[in-house]
């Protein structure tokens, strides 16, 4: 790209006189250094004087404190690798990704399955999940409102299965999970609410 | 520069190395306007130019005993604030666009020429923003700082037919940006 006459740039360059110039491309050269005029009449600007000062003043930091505030702040740092290289990187990172994505969460046997219960009590103080797969017993596996949302769950590793269940809010209010895969009739004429576990490893 | 009445820079320098810290104020003062605008049209933002400016002064005292030429400490400060600047546009993300790169807002009360020349300063800055910062260095250097092309050759460690060229692709840049507004 050259679109501009090398006489006008030898004039703003202070290598030829204007009047050198043919008359026909001075307006080129004046609307330029009127463009970089205007960019040099920045507003006064607030002295940094006192600021610095007050930085020069203040004792310089120790070789310990200035590395972990090197550690601390965000630095640009670029790698120049060979693509066979970048690629035996990726490979590495995947599989440790895996490795690290297997060991986040509960170890499963191939028999086993998650059952998560949740349940919205605005109003309660507690929550409970009773069902089969813990004999009915009313305080054994609490439900958390942990958001203070009035949503109550729970995660749990079962035996893969069908299990019937209710929750028990505030120990004494057996209410049924209406949100559950199953409503089943129990022998006293109410409804129980049915998860079915499927086994996570087949 | 030699302002007469006002001590040269090289004995501002000395007093500041033999244990006068508050010279450095003389310096300072000396140089923060033409170091403010530099860094303003560089970064785009009189805050972020106030900040680099600040922390190029910092270096600089810290670094003092390193200035090999102090006659020259005026190139040698352009030095580190452009390095500054360059520091502060490589932390920018894509998105973080100063507000002060928003065209001026127009007063009611501004004349019609007021108007215009607003006009024609925001249609500059966008041009120079538009700009590889190395080419907007190269342009504000000259044509803002009024540097000559040794002294940018000492700033910014570049050679003076490299400098040329940039300085010329800006103005071809800048003279489209012009063309196509009127």
């Amino acid at each position: 790209m050259n679109t501009i006459d090398p006489r006008i740039h030898q004039a703003l360059d202070g290598d030829l006189p204007l009047e050198g110039v043919p008359a026909e491309l001075r307006p080129v050269v004046r609307r330029i250094a009127a463009a970089a005029d205007l960019l040099a009449a920045v507003g006064p600007a607030v002295s940094l004087e006192s600021r610095v000062m007050a930085e020069i003043r203040r004792p310089a930091p120790s070789r310990s404190r200035r590395l972990t505030r090197w550690l601390a702040s965000p630095h640009a740092i670029t790698f120049r690798i060979r693509p066979a290289w970048s690629l035996a990187l990726a490979t590495a990172a995947a599989v440790l990704m895996l490795f690290v994505a297997r060991g986040g969460g509960p170890e499963l046997s191939e028999h086993e399955g998650l059952a998560q219960f949740v349940g919205r009590f605005p109003d309660a103080q507690s929550v409970h999940v009773v069902g089969s797969f813990n004999d009915w017993r009313p305080r054994s596996l609490p439900l958390e409102d942990q958001n203070h949302d009035g949503v109550w769950r729970t995660t749990v590793v079962l035996p893969a299965g069908i299990y019937e269940y209710m929750f028990v809010v505030d120990g004494e209010r057996w209410v049924t999970d209406h949100l559950a895969e199953r409503l089943v009739a129990d022998e006293f004429g109410r409804e129980n609410s049915v998860v079915i576990v499927r086994p996570v490893r087949r | 520069m030699d302002v007469r009445g006002a001590p040269p820079d090289a004995e501002v320098v000395a007093r500041v190395l033999g244990g006068d810290a508050e010279a450095f104020g003389i310096v300072i003062r000396r140089y923060e306007a033409g170091l403010q605008r530099f860094a303003t049209r560089m970064l785009g933002s009189r805050d972020a130019a106030a900040d680099a400016v600040a922390e190029g002064f910092v270096r600089a005292y810290r670094h003092l005993a390193s200035c090999r030429e102090p006659t020259r400490i005026r190139t040698w400060l352009y030095r580190i604030v452009t390095n500054r600047c360059k520091s502060h546009l490589a932390r920018r993300s894509v998105a973080d666009v100063p507000l002060d790169d928003a065209p001026p807002v127009a007063d009611p009360s501004d004349s019609a020429a007021a108007l215009e020349r607003a006009e024609q300063l925001a249609l500059v800055n966008r041009a120079l923003t538009a700009l590889s910062p190395d080419k907007r260095e190269a342009f504000v250097l000259k044509h803002v700082e009024g540097l000559s092309y040794e002294e940018m050759a000492a700033v910014t460690g570049e050679r003076i037919p490299t400098l040329k060229m940039r300085v010329h692709r800006a103005r071809e840049a800048l003279l489209k940006a012009l063309e196509a507004y009127a």
